[in-house]
């Protein structure tokens, strides 16, 4: 006898985010047996985006995501730079890396603790109060001792993801929503000043990194050893890489890389295909590669079920996030679950961490961070890169002068994807088939696979068809 | 508008702690001690949003830190980013809130004319959720651009005909605070400012808090006496007024010049800021914002100023 449950909204993601799974007996446990993952939420950022300057791009895309805008910066600067044929001198390049990874930083903090945390703890008698209550109970939740110890660090890990933030801005000018990043490099430039100021923030981040927070995910792991066991999925990891470490790139600290079938594999952009058998689109939008996206709305689709469509490549289904990154690295390869993915977010903290010290070393002070290139009349541009939650791609077509198509494919367009033409589930889909659930008023065991890739809708779902144009009320 | 003494009479002692003492954090058994039920009931909705301004809250250090405000402070009923139950759990809590009315709704995001692009849960669009939680407010807050005008989200050609917080329709109840996110002390200060006074704070003619607003950027900016002696930056990252480059500092209402961003401590200017990093204002905070505003960059610089 199936079961239904329908989690809506799941909280403690970025967005609005539907996850449906349908339960059976199987072995005598009642498991999910098929789960659907929606995006209910759509803004149509490509179509405001088109007729545009260029060089906007960077801040108009930022607002995409308030958790990772710095991502959304660095993919249209690399974007707008292979467009406009410009390098960004050796300073914009590490300065851009300096606040990329503070922002890495804050949001693996804030995942972490603030939204995966609280799926394995029991914060009964520690935070008595809303937002924290009411909350879901289960038997096998973290009690006592250590989860006075784990709400302290949660507390904790509030200000030091604000620190991480503090840190960004001394180069951004502000976070969320990142000043310095351009086309050409940064507009904030290294001086003594501001390396001694970004120094000591780091040092404070990294040795709660070294001190706290790995301990933290450790004793998490240790208290749910069959989470290590559940919420595979896939098993096909992707990562386009991030941090150049050198001026055209080819040096990463996190390289590009792929895993399919058991196998390491190269990494061509020209093999990703999106499909949107269900998703609300019309099926002229489907199957085309992101340079030449087509997005057509279309509301009440038969069998559509998500605004988020279905990145593949070659039509295979793939994970991305941090344990992909670590993984085709060779940073960590303990397995694929639900806990390695918070253990290798958390792994990946401390590596971005302790780079950026050397960053630092290798500002030039007083070097120049820009480099200036005029818009050109009509080019194209790729920018790939990463989010903290997985690998993400702009492109961009200028014509005129102008924004004449701009696609973005973003990490959880791939791990929260409806299934495609092929009928294949998307990599969070799969990864909930076999969860056990104990208790329906209580879907812990869901919410921990789903969180564990992080999930960030608004990134996910942001397109409508040009020239579409709802009717407005007067007022609202 | 007068505010009902009654709704804001528990949170005011809250807050007042929250601003006279610096609570050290040792231990999670620590939490629970220190907040009675007295805090300023919220309930905090987010339709069509990044979430960047949420994140931006939580860089709060200036008035309160935002642990000070979550434990001791607010009594954040609703938040979806943070709240740790999900689904009918969550929705319940929201009901819970909605029943005993007086909260403070605030908004994130804006409101797009079609349902089908934005649902609070299901069967809750954004727009008829933004009405109905309205309806029991003591006071709406809109947060952010979105939900003060529109934003980005409604820069043409407008896709999903998205909307902010009319004044017409929701009157002097509504306080607008944008911003690209909104600086999170234009949110705090203003509800500390309540919270102290018991009345709303003299808005502008868009309705935002003349406290954060009311000066213009051009006016305290650093770059000024270069703007004033004719020292123009002719390319980005080189020193000088960044008025040629396109800075829409003199169209722009905020007190980021002298408050700057991302605080570090109680009471203390922010580390940086956009001028200050060498990038023109976009006027992120002006209800024009983003058409009116954009493009953000003059390439080639433009001429002399007058």
């Amino acid at each position: 006898m199936a079961t239904q449950l329908k989690i809506n909204p799941v909280t403690r993601v970025e967005g609005h985010l539907e996850v449906d799974v349908t339960i059976e007996k199987a072995g005598g446990k009642d498991q999910v047996v098929e789960a659907r993952v929606a995006g209910p939420m759509f803004r149509g950022f490509e179509t405001i985006m088109t007729g545009r300057d260029p060089r906007d791009a960077v801040h108009y895309t930022q607002r995409i995501c308030g958790v990772c805008p710095v991502s959304h910066a660095m993919a249209a600067s690399l974007a707008l730079e292979d467009a406009f044929g410009v390098t960004p001198p050796p300073n914009g390049r590490i300065i851009r890396n300096l606040v990329l990874g503070a922002n890495f930083i804050q949001s693996h903090i804030i995942h972490f603790y603030h939204l995966a945390l609280p799926d394995y703890i029991d914060t009964t008698g520690l935070l008595d109060m809303s937002p924290w209550k009411p909350r879901f109970q289960a038997a096998d939740l973290i009690r006592g001792p250590l989860a006075a110890q784990l709400v302290g660090s949660y507390v904790q890990a509030l200000a030091v993801r604000r620190t991480a933030h503090q840190m960004a801005a001394v180069y951004s000018g502000r976070i969320p929503g990142v000043a310095n990043f351009t086309a050409g490099g940064s507009t904030e430039r290294a001086t003594r000043g501001s390396v001694s100021t970004f120094r000591p923030l780091l040092d404070e981040i990294r040795a709660f990194i070294d001190t706290t927070m790995l301990a933290d995910a450790a004793a998490i792991a240790a208290a749910f050893p069959q989470d290590s066991e559940l919420g595979r999925g896939p098993g096909n990891l992707l990562a386009y890489g991030v941090f150049d470490l050198n001026d055209d790139g080819s040096s990463k600290l996190l390289g590009r890389g792929r895993y399919a079938g058991g196998a390491e594999g190269a990494v061509d952009a020209g093999l990703i295909r999106e499909y949107v058998a269900h998703s609300w689109f019309t099926p002229e939008s489907g199957g085309l590669h992101p340079s030449d996206g087509v997005t057509e709305p279309a509301i009440g689709k038969d069998g559509a079920y998500s605004w988020v469509k279905a990145p593949r490549y070659e039509d295979g289904v793939y994970e991305l996030g941090p344990l992909a990154r670590m993984w085709v690295n060779g940073d960590y390869r303990r397995g694929i679950s639900s806990m390695d993915r918070i253990l290798a977010r958390v792994q990946e903290t401390k590596k971005v961490a302790d780079a950026m010290a050397g960053w630092l070393d290798e500002l030039v002070l007083g070097d120049p961070v820009y480099t200036h290139a005029e818009t050109p009349q009509s080019a194209l541009g790729v920018g790939l890169t990463e989010a903290p939650r997985g690998a993400l791609g702009h492109w961009v077509r200028i014509e005129q002068g102008k924004i004449a198509r701009y696609q973005v494919i973003t990490p959880t367009a791939w791990n929260g994807s409806p299934r495609d033409d092929g009928g294949q589930a998307g990599a969070i889909e799969q990864a909930l088939i076999g969860v056990p659930v104990s208790d329906m008023r209580s879907p812990l065991e869901v919410l921990r696979v789903v969180h564990s890739f992080d999930p960030c809708l608004a990134c996910a779902v942001h397109m409508v068809r040009p020239g579409t144009r709802a009717q407005r009320p007067a007022a609202l | 508008m007068r505010l009902s003494r009654r709704d804001f009479l528990g949170a005011s002692s809250a807050i007042a702690a929250a601003f006279g003492m610096r609570i050290v954090w040792r231990d999670g058994a620590a939490y629970a001690r220190e907040r009675d039920d007295g805090g300023l009931p919220i309930v905090w909705l987010q339709g069509q949003s990044c979430s960047g301004c949420s994140v931006s809250l939580l860089n709060s250090i200036f008035y309160a830190t935002i642990d000070d405000l979550l434990v001791n402070t607010l009594d954040l009923e609703f938040h979806s980013t943070l709240m740790p139950a999900a689904g009918p759990l969550a929705i319940a809590a929201a009901e819970k809130a909605y029943r005993r009315g007086g909260y403070v709704l605030v908004f994130e995001g804006a409101v797009p004319s079609e349902g089908e692009y934005c649902e609070l849960w299901p069967g809750l669009p954004a727009e008829k959720g933004l009405l109905r939680y309205a309806r029991r407010a003591s006071l709406i807050m809109a947060v952010g651009s979105c939900a003060s005008h529109g934003g980005l989200v409604a820069g043409a050609p407008n896709p999903t005909g998205a909307a902010g917080l009319a004044e017409e329709y929701f009157g002097t109840r509504v306080i607008k605070m944008p911003g690209c996110p909104a600086h999170p002390d234009w949110v705090v200060g203003t509800i500390a400012g309540i919270l102290a006074t018991g009345a709303m704070p003299a808005l502008d003619a868009h309705g935002r808090p003349v406290e954060f607003y009311g000066k213009l950027v051009h006016d305290h900016c650093p770059n000024l006496q270069d703007y004033k002696d004719g020292i123009f930056a002719k390319s980005l990252g080189e020193p000088g007024c960044l008025f040629e480059l396109g800075c829409k500092g003199p169209r722009a209402f905020a007190d980021c010049p002298g408050r700057r961003w991302n605080s570090g401590a109680a009471g203390e200017p922010g580390y940086n800021w956009c001028i200050e990093a060498g990038s023109p204002c976009i006027g992120c905070a002006e209800p024009e914002y983003p058409d009116g505003m954009s493009p953000f960059f003059t390439f080639p610089p433009a001429g002399q100023a007058d």
